[in-house]
Protein backbone atom coordinates (compact mmCIF):
# COMPACT_ATOMS: atom_id res chain seq x y z
CA UNK A 1 0.00 0.00 0.00
CA UNK A 2 1.11 3.53 -0.68
CA UNK A 3 0.84 6.72 1.32
CA UNK A 4 0.75 10.09 -0.45
CA UNK A 5 3.46 12.67 0.17
CA UNK A 6 2.46 14.95 3.04
CA UNK A 7 3.69 17.48 5.53
CA UNK A 8 2.70 18.63 9.00
CA UNK A 9 3.22 22.11 10.39
CA UNK A 10 2.84 23.21 14.02
CA UNK A 11 2.89 26.97 14.66
CA UNK A 12 4.55 27.68 11.29
CA UNK A 13 7.26 25.05 12.01
CA UNK A 14 7.34 22.09 9.62
CA UNK A 15 7.70 19.02 11.83
CA UNK A 16 7.17 16.41 9.16
CA UNK A 17 7.73 16.43 5.43
CA UNK A 18 7.55 12.99 3.86
CA UNK A 19 7.54 11.74 0.28
CA UNK A 20 5.23 9.02 -1.06
CA UNK A 21 5.95 5.80 0.84
CA UNK A 22 5.40 2.13 0.15
CA UNK A 23 4.28 -0.02 3.07
CA UNK A 24 4.50 -3.63 1.86
CA UNK A 25 1.61 -5.90 2.82
CA UNK A 26 2.51 -8.92 4.94
CA UNK A 27 5.67 -7.20 6.09
CA UNK A 28 6.79 -5.14 9.06
CA UNK A 29 8.26 -1.72 8.40
CA UNK A 30 10.14 -0.23 11.35
CA UNK A 31 10.48 3.50 11.81
CA UNK A 32 13.55 4.58 13.75
CA UNK A 33 15.02 7.96 14.55
CA UNK A 34 15.98 10.21 17.45
CA UNK A 35 13.46 11.98 19.71
CA UNK A 36 11.59 14.72 17.88
CA UNK A 37 12.19 13.17 14.48
CA UNK A 38 8.44 12.98 13.84
CA UNK A 39 7.92 9.22 14.27
CA UNK A 40 4.85 9.49 16.50
CA UNK A 41 3.38 12.34 14.43
CA UNK A 42 3.83 10.15 11.35
CA UNK A 43 1.98 7.31 13.10
CA UNK A 44 -0.83 9.59 14.29
CA UNK A 45 -1.37 11.07 10.84
CA UNK A 46 -1.50 7.63 9.21
CA UNK A 47 -3.96 6.50 11.90
CA UNK A 48 -6.17 9.55 11.32
CA UNK A 49 -5.65 10.84 14.87
CA UNK A 50 -4.01 14.00 13.51
CA UNK A 51 -4.41 15.69 10.16
CA UNK A 52 -1.68 16.44 7.68
CA UNK A 53 -1.44 19.93 6.16
CA UNK A 54 -2.89 18.64 2.90
CA UNK A 55 -6.62 18.20 2.79
CA UNK A 56 -6.64 14.81 1.08
CA UNK A 57 -6.24 11.78 3.36
CA UNK A 58 -2.81 10.20 3.54
CA UNK A 59 -4.44 6.78 3.33
CA UNK A 60 -7.95 6.16 2.16
CA UNK A 61 -10.32 3.23 2.06
CA UNK A 62 -8.24 1.12 4.41
CA UNK A 63 -8.96 -0.14 7.89
CA UNK A 64 -6.20 1.04 10.18
CA UNK A 65 -5.46 -0.18 13.70
CA UNK A 66 -3.31 2.03 15.88
CA UNK A 67 -1.68 1.38 19.23
CA UNK A 68 -0.65 4.65 20.91
CA UNK A 69 2.42 4.91 23.10
CA UNK A 70 0.19 5.04 26.17
CA UNK A 71 -2.97 3.06 25.64
CA UNK A 72 -6.04 3.86 27.64
CA UNK A 73 -7.50 1.06 29.78
CA UNK A 74 -11.29 1.35 29.76
CA UNK A 75 -13.03 1.16 33.16
CA UNK A 76 -13.86 -2.54 33.05
CA UNK A 77 -12.08 -5.88 33.46
CA UNK A 78 -9.06 -6.85 31.36
CA UNK A 79 -11.09 -9.44 29.46
CA UNK A 80 -13.95 -7.03 28.78
CA UNK A 81 -11.44 -4.46 27.55
CA UNK A 82 -10.18 -6.99 25.01
CA UNK A 83 -13.72 -7.91 24.03
CA UNK A 84 -14.59 -4.25 23.25
CA UNK A 85 -12.83 -4.83 19.93
CA UNK A 86 -14.54 -8.07 18.94
CA UNK A 87 -16.81 -10.72 20.38
CA UNK A 88 -14.70 -13.78 19.55
CA UNK A 89 -14.07 -15.17 23.03
CA UNK A 90 -11.84 -17.99 21.77
CA UNK A 91 -9.59 -15.47 20.01
CA UNK A 92 -9.52 -13.31 23.16
CA UNK A 93 -8.55 -16.36 25.21
CA UNK A 94 -5.73 -17.22 22.77
CA UNK A 95 -4.39 -13.67 22.85
CA UNK A 96 -4.57 -13.54 26.65
CA UNK A 97 -2.72 -16.85 26.86
CA UNK A 98 -0.01 -15.71 24.43
CA UNK A 99 0.50 -12.50 26.41
CA UNK A 100 0.17 -14.15 29.84
CA UNK A 101 -2.92 -12.19 30.76
CA UNK A 102 -5.08 -15.17 31.73
CA UNK A 103 -4.62 -14.61 35.46
CA UNK A 104 -5.63 -10.98 35.06
CA UNK A 105 -8.79 -11.58 32.98
CA UNK A 106 -11.22 -10.59 35.73
CA UNK A 107 -9.10 -7.81 37.20
CA UNK A 108 -9.94 -4.17 36.62
CA UNK A 109 -7.82 -2.86 33.75
CA UNK A 110 -7.31 0.35 35.74
CA UNK A 111 -5.34 -1.64 38.32
CA UNK A 112 -2.89 -3.19 35.83
CA UNK A 113 0.78 -2.23 35.87
CA UNK A 114 2.31 -0.36 32.93
CA UNK A 115 3.60 -3.54 31.29
CA UNK A 116 0.32 -5.39 31.85
CA UNK A 117 -1.65 -2.49 30.39
CA UNK A 118 0.61 -2.53 27.32
CA UNK A 119 0.00 -6.29 26.87
CA UNK A 120 -3.76 -5.85 27.36
CA UNK A 121 -3.78 -3.01 24.82
CA UNK A 122 -1.92 -5.14 22.26
CA UNK A 123 -4.30 -8.07 22.78
CA UNK A 124 -7.27 -5.69 22.42
CA UNK A 125 -5.93 -4.31 19.16
CA UNK A 126 -5.19 -7.73 17.67
CA UNK A 127 -8.79 -8.89 18.17
CA UNK A 128 -9.69 -7.49 14.77
CA UNK A 129 -8.17 -7.69 11.31
CA UNK A 130 -6.80 -4.46 9.83
CA UNK A 131 -5.20 -3.58 6.50
CA UNK A 132 -2.57 -1.53 8.28
CA UNK A 133 -1.43 -1.94 11.86
CA UNK A 134 0.46 0.98 13.41
CA UNK A 135 2.29 0.27 16.65
CA UNK A 136 3.91 3.18 18.47
CA UNK A 137 6.56 1.70 20.75
CA UNK A 138 4.32 -1.22 21.75
CA UNK A 139 6.82 -2.89 24.06
CA UNK A 140 8.52 0.10 25.71
CA UNK A 141 6.84 -0.63 29.07
CA UNK A 142 7.41 -4.42 28.92
CA UNK A 143 10.13 -6.68 30.32
CA UNK A 144 12.23 -8.75 27.90
CA UNK A 145 10.09 -11.89 28.21
CA UNK A 146 6.87 -10.02 27.42
CA UNK A 147 8.63 -8.05 24.67
CA UNK A 148 9.65 -11.25 22.88
CA UNK A 149 6.17 -12.79 23.32
CA UNK A 150 4.60 -9.62 21.90
CA UNK A 151 7.02 -9.55 18.97
CA UNK A 152 6.15 -13.17 18.11
CA UNK A 153 2.46 -12.36 18.28
CA UNK A 154 2.77 -9.28 16.05
CA UNK A 155 4.89 -11.15 13.49
CA UNK A 156 2.40 -14.01 13.51
CA UNK A 157 -0.54 -11.61 13.05
CA UNK A 158 1.23 -9.89 10.16
CA UNK A 159 2.07 -13.21 8.50
CA UNK A 160 -1.41 -14.72 8.91
CA UNK A 161 -3.52 -11.67 7.99
CA UNK A 162 -1.21 -10.25 5.35
CA UNK A 163 -1.59 -6.77 6.73
CA UNK A 164 1.12 -4.14 6.60
CA UNK A 165 2.66 -3.30 9.97
CA UNK A 166 4.32 -0.01 10.80
CA UNK A 167 6.41 -0.34 13.94
CA UNK A 168 7.68 2.82 15.63
CA UNK A 169 10.58 1.84 17.86
CA UNK A 170 13.55 3.21 19.74
CA UNK A 171 15.15 -0.23 19.80
CA UNK A 172 17.43 -0.98 16.86
CA UNK A 173 17.58 -4.58 18.09
CA UNK A 174 13.82 -4.82 17.91
CA UNK A 175 13.80 -3.37 14.40
CA UNK A 176 16.44 -5.94 13.41
CA UNK A 177 14.48 -8.82 14.98
CA UNK A 178 11.11 -7.88 13.53
CA UNK A 179 11.22 -5.64 10.49
CA UNK A 180 11.85 -6.44 6.85
CA UNK A 181 11.82 -2.74 5.89
CA UNK A 182 13.32 0.24 7.68
CA UNK A 183 12.65 3.97 7.58
CA UNK A 184 15.06 6.37 9.26
CA UNK A 185 13.58 9.78 10.16
CA UNK A 186 15.41 12.83 11.41
CA UNK A 187 13.93 16.26 12.08
CA UNK A 188 10.79 15.32 10.17
CA UNK A 189 12.60 14.23 7.01
CA UNK A 190 13.00 10.73 5.61
CA UNK A 191 16.77 10.28 5.57
CA UNK A 192 17.04 6.66 4.52
CA UNK A 193 14.84 3.71 3.65
CA UNK A 194 15.27 0.16 2.47
CA UNK A 195 15.54 -3.41 3.64
CA UNK A 196 16.46 -3.61 7.30
CA UNK A 197 19.78 -5.47 7.21
CA UNK A 198 21.41 -3.48 4.37
CA UNK A 199 20.38 -0.16 5.98
CA UNK A 200 21.69 -1.24 9.40
CA UNK A 201 24.91 -2.83 8.18
CA UNK A 202 25.78 -0.38 5.39
CA UNK A 203 23.91 2.91 5.74
CA UNK A 204 24.39 5.27 2.82
CA UNK A 205 23.75 8.52 4.62
CA UNK A 206 26.07 10.10 7.19
CA UNK A 207 23.12 10.94 9.51
CA UNK A 208 22.06 7.27 9.65
CA UNK A 209 25.63 6.16 10.25
CA UNK A 210 26.00 8.64 13.10
CA UNK A 211 22.69 7.56 14.66
CA UNK A 212 23.57 3.86 14.46
CA UNK A 213 27.08 4.44 15.84
CA UNK A 214 25.49 6.05 18.87
CA UNK A 215 23.67 2.74 19.49
CA UNK A 216 26.90 0.81 18.94
CA UNK A 217 25.81 -0.68 15.62
CA UNK B 1 -27.45 24.83 75.02
CA UNK B 2 -27.44 21.25 76.36
CA UNK B 3 -31.15 21.27 77.05
CA UNK B 4 -31.84 22.73 73.57
CA UNK B 5 -29.94 19.87 71.94
CA UNK B 6 -31.83 17.34 74.11
CA UNK B 7 -35.15 18.90 73.14
CA UNK B 8 -34.09 18.95 69.47
CA UNK B 9 -33.32 15.22 69.58
CA UNK B 10 -36.70 14.60 71.23
CA UNK B 11 -38.34 16.62 68.45
CA UNK B 12 -36.67 14.45 65.80
CA UNK B 13 -37.58 11.22 67.58
CA UNK B 14 -41.20 12.30 68.11
CA UNK B 15 -41.64 12.98 64.37
CA UNK B 16 -42.94 16.52 64.97
CA UNK B 17 -45.44 17.39 62.17
CA UNK B 18 -43.90 20.79 61.42
CA UNK B 19 -40.42 19.27 61.28
CA UNK B 20 -41.70 16.54 58.95
CA UNK B 21 -43.32 19.15 56.71
CA UNK B 22 -40.07 21.13 56.49
CA UNK B 23 -38.15 17.95 55.72
CA UNK B 24 -40.57 16.88 52.99
CA UNK B 25 -40.53 20.35 51.36
CA UNK B 26 -36.72 20.33 51.50
CA UNK B 27 -36.57 16.86 49.97
CA UNK B 28 -39.01 17.83 47.21
CA UNK B 29 -37.10 21.02 46.31
CA UNK B 30 -33.61 19.58 46.54
CA UNK B 31 -34.21 16.19 44.92
CA UNK B 32 -36.20 17.66 42.02
CA UNK B 33 -33.78 20.52 41.37
CA UNK B 34 -30.70 18.31 41.61
CA UNK B 35 -32.19 15.72 39.22
CA UNK B 36 -33.10 18.42 36.67
CA UNK B 37 -29.64 19.94 37.09
CA UNK B 38 -28.08 16.52 36.54
CA UNK B 39 -30.08 15.90 33.36
CA UNK B 40 -29.04 19.29 32.02
CA UNK B 41 -25.51 19.52 33.39
CA UNK B 42 -24.09 16.10 32.52
CA UNK B 43 -24.56 16.29 28.71
CA UNK B 44 -23.44 19.94 28.61
CA UNK B 45 -20.38 19.17 30.75
CA UNK B 46 -19.44 16.14 28.65
CA UNK B 47 -19.81 18.11 25.41
CA UNK B 48 -17.77 21.04 26.73
CA UNK B 49 -15.05 18.66 27.91
CA UNK B 50 -14.93 16.37 24.90
CA UNK B 51 -15.52 18.66 21.94
CA UNK B 52 -13.72 21.69 20.56
CA UNK B 53 -15.98 24.24 18.84
CA UNK B 54 -16.12 28.02 18.38
CA UNK B 55 -17.45 29.74 21.48
CA UNK B 56 -16.47 26.89 23.84
CA UNK B 57 -14.11 29.06 25.86
CA UNK B 58 -16.77 31.76 26.23
CA UNK B 59 -19.19 29.12 27.54
CA UNK B 60 -16.56 27.88 30.00
CA UNK B 61 -15.98 31.39 31.35
CA UNK B 62 -19.73 31.93 31.58
CA UNK B 63 -20.17 28.66 33.47
CA UNK B 64 -17.36 29.49 35.90
CA UNK B 65 -19.01 32.84 36.52
CA UNK B 66 -22.33 31.12 37.20
CA UNK B 67 -20.67 28.70 39.65
CA UNK B 68 -19.63 31.72 41.69
CA UNK B 69 -22.97 33.51 41.43
CA UNK B 70 -24.22 34.50 44.91
CA UNK B 71 -27.54 32.74 45.62
CA UNK B 72 -29.17 36.03 46.63
CA UNK B 73 -28.39 37.45 43.18
CA UNK B 74 -30.06 34.42 41.62
CA UNK B 75 -32.99 34.89 44.00
CA UNK B 76 -33.23 38.58 43.12
CA UNK B 77 -33.22 37.79 39.40
CA UNK B 78 -36.08 35.29 39.73
CA UNK B 79 -37.94 37.58 42.13
CA UNK B 80 -37.84 40.36 39.52
CA UNK B 81 -38.88 38.03 36.70
CA UNK B 82 -41.85 36.53 38.56
CA UNK B 83 -43.00 39.37 40.85
CA UNK B 84 -45.90 41.70 40.11
CA UNK B 85 -43.85 43.80 37.67
CA UNK B 86 -41.91 40.94 36.02
CA UNK B 87 -42.57 39.42 32.58
CA UNK B 88 -43.63 36.05 34.05
CA UNK B 89 -46.01 37.44 36.73
CA UNK B 90 -49.02 35.79 35.05
CA UNK B 91 -47.62 32.34 35.98
CA UNK B 92 -48.08 33.14 39.72
CA UNK B 93 -44.99 31.14 40.62
CA UNK B 94 -43.56 33.56 43.18
CA UNK B 95 -43.52 32.05 46.70
CA UNK B 96 -44.12 28.56 45.32
CA UNK B 97 -42.01 25.41 45.40
CA UNK B 98 -41.87 25.48 41.56
CA UNK B 99 -39.89 28.73 41.52
CA UNK B 100 -37.64 27.54 44.34
CA UNK B 101 -36.80 24.49 42.21
CA UNK B 102 -36.17 26.64 39.13
CA UNK B 103 -33.86 28.99 41.04
CA UNK B 104 -31.93 26.04 42.44
CA UNK B 105 -31.60 24.42 39.02
CA UNK B 106 -29.96 27.64 37.78
CA UNK B 107 -27.68 27.70 40.81
CA UNK B 108 -26.49 24.09 40.78
CA UNK B 109 -26.43 23.15 37.08
CA UNK B 110 -23.13 25.07 36.57
CA UNK B 111 -21.54 22.99 39.37
CA UNK B 112 -22.41 19.77 37.55
CA UNK B 113 -21.24 21.23 34.22
CA UNK B 114 -17.96 22.29 35.83
CA UNK B 115 -17.26 18.93 37.49
CA UNK B 116 -18.07 17.00 34.29
CA UNK B 117 -16.13 19.34 32.00
CA UNK B 118 -12.99 19.15 34.16
CA UNK B 119 -13.08 15.36 34.30
CA UNK B 120 -13.91 14.82 30.63
CA UNK B 121 -11.36 17.35 29.36
CA UNK B 122 -8.73 15.37 31.25
CA UNK B 123 -9.91 11.91 30.18
CA UNK B 124 -11.29 12.33 26.66
CA UNK B 125 -8.07 12.93 24.65
CA UNK B 126 -6.39 9.68 25.74
CA UNK B 127 -9.62 7.67 25.50
CA UNK B 128 -10.38 9.12 22.08
CA UNK B 129 -6.91 8.32 20.75
CA UNK B 130 -7.24 4.72 21.88
CA UNK B 131 -10.84 4.39 20.63
CA UNK B 132 -9.97 5.89 17.24
CA UNK B 133 -6.95 3.63 17.04
CA UNK B 134 -9.22 0.63 17.50
CA UNK B 135 -11.51 1.93 14.77
CA UNK B 136 -14.48 2.64 17.05
CA UNK B 137 -17.24 4.98 15.88
CA UNK B 138 -18.38 8.11 17.70
CA UNK B 139 -21.28 6.35 19.45
CA UNK B 140 -19.06 3.65 20.91
CA UNK B 141 -16.49 6.28 21.87
CA UNK B 142 -19.15 8.24 23.77
CA UNK B 143 -20.48 5.09 25.46
CA UNK B 144 -16.97 4.34 26.72
CA UNK B 145 -16.51 7.96 27.81
CA UNK B 146 -19.76 7.93 29.80
CA UNK B 147 -18.68 4.66 31.40
CA UNK B 148 -15.47 6.41 32.49
CA UNK B 149 -17.55 9.29 33.89
CA UNK B 150 -19.80 7.25 36.21
CA UNK B 151 -18.00 8.24 39.39
CA UNK B 152 -17.87 11.88 38.30
CA UNK B 153 -21.60 11.84 37.55
CA UNK B 154 -22.37 10.48 41.03
CA UNK B 155 -20.02 12.87 42.77
CA UNK B 156 -21.31 15.84 40.73
CA UNK B 157 -24.86 14.88 41.70
CA UNK B 158 -24.05 14.55 45.38
CA UNK B 159 -22.13 17.83 45.37
CA UNK B 160 -25.03 19.60 43.69
CA UNK B 161 -27.50 18.03 46.12
CA UNK B 162 -25.34 19.14 49.04
CA UNK B 163 -25.22 22.67 47.61
CA UNK B 164 -29.00 22.66 47.08
CA UNK B 165 -29.78 21.48 50.58
CA UNK B 166 -27.44 24.00 52.19
CA UNK B 167 -28.59 26.93 50.04
CA UNK B 168 -30.62 29.65 51.72
CA UNK B 169 -30.44 32.97 49.82
CA UNK B 170 -32.33 32.14 46.65
CA UNK B 171 -34.98 29.88 48.18
CA UNK B 172 -35.68 32.46 50.92
CA UNK B 173 -36.20 35.21 48.34
CA UNK B 174 -38.36 33.33 45.84
CA UNK B 175 -40.04 30.99 48.34
CA UNK B 176 -40.66 33.49 51.09
CA UNK B 177 -40.10 30.85 53.81
CA UNK B 178 -43.85 30.40 54.28
CA UNK B 179 -44.56 27.92 57.07
CA UNK B 180 -46.23 24.67 55.93
CA UNK B 181 -45.74 25.73 52.28
CA UNK B 182 -42.27 26.84 51.18
CA UNK B 183 -40.22 26.60 54.35
CA UNK B 184 -37.13 24.43 53.86
CA UNK B 185 -34.51 23.47 56.43
CA UNK B 186 -32.17 26.42 55.92
CA UNK B 187 -34.89 29.06 55.83
CA UNK B 188 -36.57 27.46 58.85
CA UNK B 189 -33.32 27.57 60.83
CA UNK B 190 -33.06 31.31 60.05
CA UNK B 191 -36.70 31.92 60.87
CA UNK B 192 -36.73 30.09 64.21
CA UNK B 193 -33.36 31.55 65.26
CA UNK B 194 -34.67 35.07 64.56
CA UNK B 195 -37.65 34.26 66.77
CA UNK B 196 -35.38 33.03 69.55
CA UNK B 197 -36.76 29.49 69.21
CA UNK B 198 -33.57 27.44 69.01
CA UNK B 199 -34.95 23.93 69.48
CA UNK B 200 -36.33 23.40 65.99
CA UNK B 201 -33.32 25.23 64.51
CA UNK B 202 -30.90 22.90 66.31
CA UNK B 203 -32.93 19.84 65.28
CA UNK B 204 -32.78 20.94 61.63
CA UNK B 205 -29.07 21.78 61.97
CA UNK B 206 -28.40 18.27 63.29
CA UNK B 207 -30.31 16.75 60.37
CA UNK B 208 -28.42 18.94 57.87
CA UNK B 209 -25.06 17.93 59.34
CA UNK B 210 -26.10 14.26 59.32
CA UNK B 211 -27.09 14.55 55.66
CA UNK B 212 -23.74 16.18 54.85
CA UNK B 213 -21.97 13.30 56.62
CA UNK B 214 -24.09 10.78 54.71
CA UNK B 215 -23.28 12.42 51.37
CA UNK B 216 -19.57 12.24 52.17
CA UNK B 217 -19.78 8.60 53.24
CA UNK B 218 -21.63 7.70 50.02
CA UNK B 219 -19.02 9.61 47.98
CA UNK B 220 -16.15 7.75 49.66
CA UNK B 221 -17.80 4.36 49.12
CA UNK B 222 -18.55 5.17 45.48
CA UNK B 223 -15.02 6.41 44.91
CA UNK B 224 -13.72 3.06 46.11
CA UNK B 225 -16.19 0.98 44.12
CA UNK B 226 -16.22 2.86 40.83
CA UNK B 227 -12.47 3.29 40.60
CA UNK B 228 -12.14 -0.50 40.39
Amino acid sequence: MKTIAFSKTYSKRVVLNLPELELPEGQITAVIGPNGSGKSTFAKILAGIERADEKSPVLSGLSVGYLPQKSFPFRMSTEKNILTNGSDRARAARLMKALELEGLAGQSAKKLSGGETARMALARLLMRQYDLLILDEPTSAMDMESTLASERLIADYCHKTGCAVLLITHSIQQARRMAQQLLFLREGELIEQGETEPVLSAPTRAETKQFLEFYGI
Amino acid sequence: MGSSIRKAIELILSADPELLNILSTTAKVCLTSSIFALLLGVPIGILLGAERFPGRKVLLVLNRTLIGMPPVVCGLLFYMLFSGVGPFRHLHWLFTVKLMILAQVVLITPIIVGVMETFVADTAPALRETAKGLGFGRMKEYRLLINECLYSIFSAYLLSFARAIAEVGAVAMVGGAIAWKTNVMTTAIMMYTNRGSFTLGIALGLILLSLSLLVNIVLSVLQGRLSR
